[in-house]
């Protein structure tokens, strides 16, 4: 239990996703100016990781390495994810119409996303158990929605603050993740 | 639907599948080149580390995690690896018993140390107090042993110590008893 | 200058990957602890760029749209697992060093985002000159970055084991936080609106 813990807070904080592990960026500045969209944006992002790490590791434990073909697993897992991203595409399509233009180009960009390819990556590497992958995405996924969630309430006020010209928009964004990702550094001998 | 239709109509899968095919070939045959050389280089990582530590080693015999090096069928010393809890995931070091009470040295494989800080327990003025040094004395001189911590990284040198000494005192009881058996 | 020329400057500065469309950021940021590493990931992203666009731009009108993505998607996965073992083989230590960012490079947007908007609808050399372009461009931001990070960071200055020189006041004190991830945000936030201020680089 305590491994699992371990594994999930790791991937929360201590090596947080954005902050840390530098995955998951393009959303991170591009979606990220309210707060709405942005944790709309990171429950996405969780659902997919979370499903896309069920379905790779059983590919990885069960096809991949039996049939010694794990050189495969690049191509296989990035169209894993691709299907998976179409599917939900048209589920959400087909269930609730308004959530799907609300995502509008974002939904199809999780492909794309290093956060879910990095994902099925590492835990491949890391050679978690089932349950462990699990408790990993998941993890993953909030680290990257908190992070998501905290840029997206602090642009909002920015936009409403006096910013120099040249700084505006994209620069001060990335001054910003400067200091959250200091902050997150002090989570950094917790375990 | 006449076969003309049929065609049209599964052009888009045919392609694809296409496509997956010369991939899957491609990348089979980039792996039967290339998987050689990784294998190969798995055993002369080892080997170089272990002959730098040991420079008069001509062989050596690796059975049940622990190395046995020899000098011209004279044995010279023992090494292993031990894990340490550093500060940012895991610290790989291989550590080298020149008999079973005193060590040979350290040698940090792997790590991910805070930069600049932790980073500097591969050192070798970090390192180097390990050599040579009893396995009793292995701990950071505020605990009472020989090892002078660096300042602002006493994570990750504690974790080395810890890992070194405890890893030794296993195997050095796994040494011993083998001896015992015969 | 010719279209040649033309598609290869567009892709340095104008529509500079990095500092201007703000693409392909994960292994910027990540790889840009060192020179070497920024080349190394150079080499693997121009390759695989090179690759995906002739290909796509050679098939490109024998691809069906509906599955021209998925078709694109495999192409560039097969590249970079080419790359990912080649490297593995003959460059270990470049391997280590890039280490998960080097299969990444399969959703650099960089890479999908030019086959799909560019190789797809031209013809071959216009093709090659936009991934040199864009390669170009790509390289100089990250060796800018690396450049600024390993001196500020380290304080020494060594590329692929040579080494050139030592800052003498920034080797004693680093400038750690350069090396750390969040130095690699603060760095390029500061050089977008330097470059922003300066009109080299427009929104």
């Amino acid at each position: 239990m305590s491994e699992f813990a371990a594994i999930f807070i790791g991937m929360v904080l201590i090596n947080n996703f954005i902050l840390m592990r530098f995955l998951g960026l393009c959303p991170f500045f591009g979606v990220s100016k309210k707060i709405g969209s942005a944790v709309s944006m990171g429950v996405a992002v969780t659902f997919v990781m979370t499903i896309a790490s069920i379905a790779t590791w059983l590919i990885h434990n069960h096809i991949l390495v039996p049939f010694d073909i794990e050189y495969m697993d690049i191509v296989i897992y990035i169209l894993v994810i691709a299907t998976l991203v179409q599917i939900i595409e048209l589920f959400i399509k087909k269930t609730n119409a308004n959530l799907y233009f609300a995502f509008g180009i974002y939904l199809p960009l999780i492909t794309t996303n290093c956060a879910v390819l990095g994902i099925t990556l590492i835990n491949a590497t890391e050679g978690y158990s089932f349950t462990g992958s699990i408790v990993a995405a998941l993890g993953a996924g909030l680290g990257f929605t908190l992070v998501l969630a905290m840029m997206s309430g602090i642009r909002e006020k920015l936009e409403l603050a006096n910013t120099p010209k040249s700084m505006r928009g994209l620069p001060i964004a990335f001054i910003t993740a400067t200091l959250l990702g200091l902050a997150f550094q002090g989570f950094g001998g917790m375990l | 639907m006449s076969a003309k239709d049929f065609l049209k109509k599964a052009f888009p899968v045919i392609i694809l599948t296409a496509v997956v095919a010369i991939s899957v070939t491609v990348l089979t045959y980039t792996d039967r080149m290339t998987r050689p050389e990784i294998e190969a280089q798995k055993e002369t990582r080892t080997e170089i580390m272990l002959s730098e530590m040991f420079p008069e080693m001509s062989q050596y015999e690796f059975r049940e995690e622990i190395y046995t090096v020899y000098s011209d069928g004279d044995e010279i010393g023992y090494a292993f690896i031990a894990v340490g809890n550093g500060y940012g995931g895991d610290i790989e070091i291989l550590v080298g018993l020149e008999d079973e009470t005193t060590l040979k040295g350290i040698t940090i494989i792997s790590q991910q140390e805070t930069p600049g800080l932790g980073t500097r327990i591969a050192e070798p003025s970090f390192t180097d107090l390990f050599i040579g040094l009893d396995i009793a004395d292995v701990a950071l001189r505020r605990d009472g042993g020989q090892i002078d911590a660096i300042t602002s990284s006493t994570i990750s040198c504690a974790a080395v110590v810890d890992a070194v000494m405890a890893t030794a005192m296993e195997k050095v009881k796994l040494i011993k008893a083998s001896e015992e058996g015969g | 200058m010719g279209k040649f020329g033309k598609e290869f400057a567009k892709g340095l500065i104008i529509s500079n990957p990095v500092f201007v469309l703000a693409l392909g950021l994960c292994p910027v940021l990540a790889i840009s602890t060192s020179i070497d590493n920024a080349l190394g990931m150079t080499l693997a992203v121009f390759i695989v760029l090179l690759g995906a666009n002739v290909i796509i731009s050679l098939i490109r009108r024998f691809v069906p749209s509906i599955t021209r993505i998925p078709i694109f998607i495999v192409i560039i996965a097969t590249l970079v697992t080419v790359v990912n073992l080649i490297f593995h083989a003959r460059f270990p230590d470049l391997y280590e060093s890039l280490g998960i960012f080097l299969p990444l490079v399969v959703v650099n947007c960089i890479i999908l985002g030019r086959a799909e908007a560019f190789a797809s609808k031209n013809p071959i050399l216009d093709s090659i000159a936009d991934a040199l372009g864009i390669t170009v461009g790509f390289m100089l931001a990250l060796l800018i970055i690396s450049f600024l990070r390993q001196i500020l960071g380290t304080g020494n200055l060594a590329v692929f084991g040579i080494h050139f020189f030592d800052l003498p006041v920034l080797k004693e004190h680093p400038i750690v936080i350069f090396i750390l991830p969040p130095g690699a945000f603060l760095l390029i936030g500061l050089l977008m609106a330097l470059f922003r201020r300066t009109g080299v680089m427009k929104e």
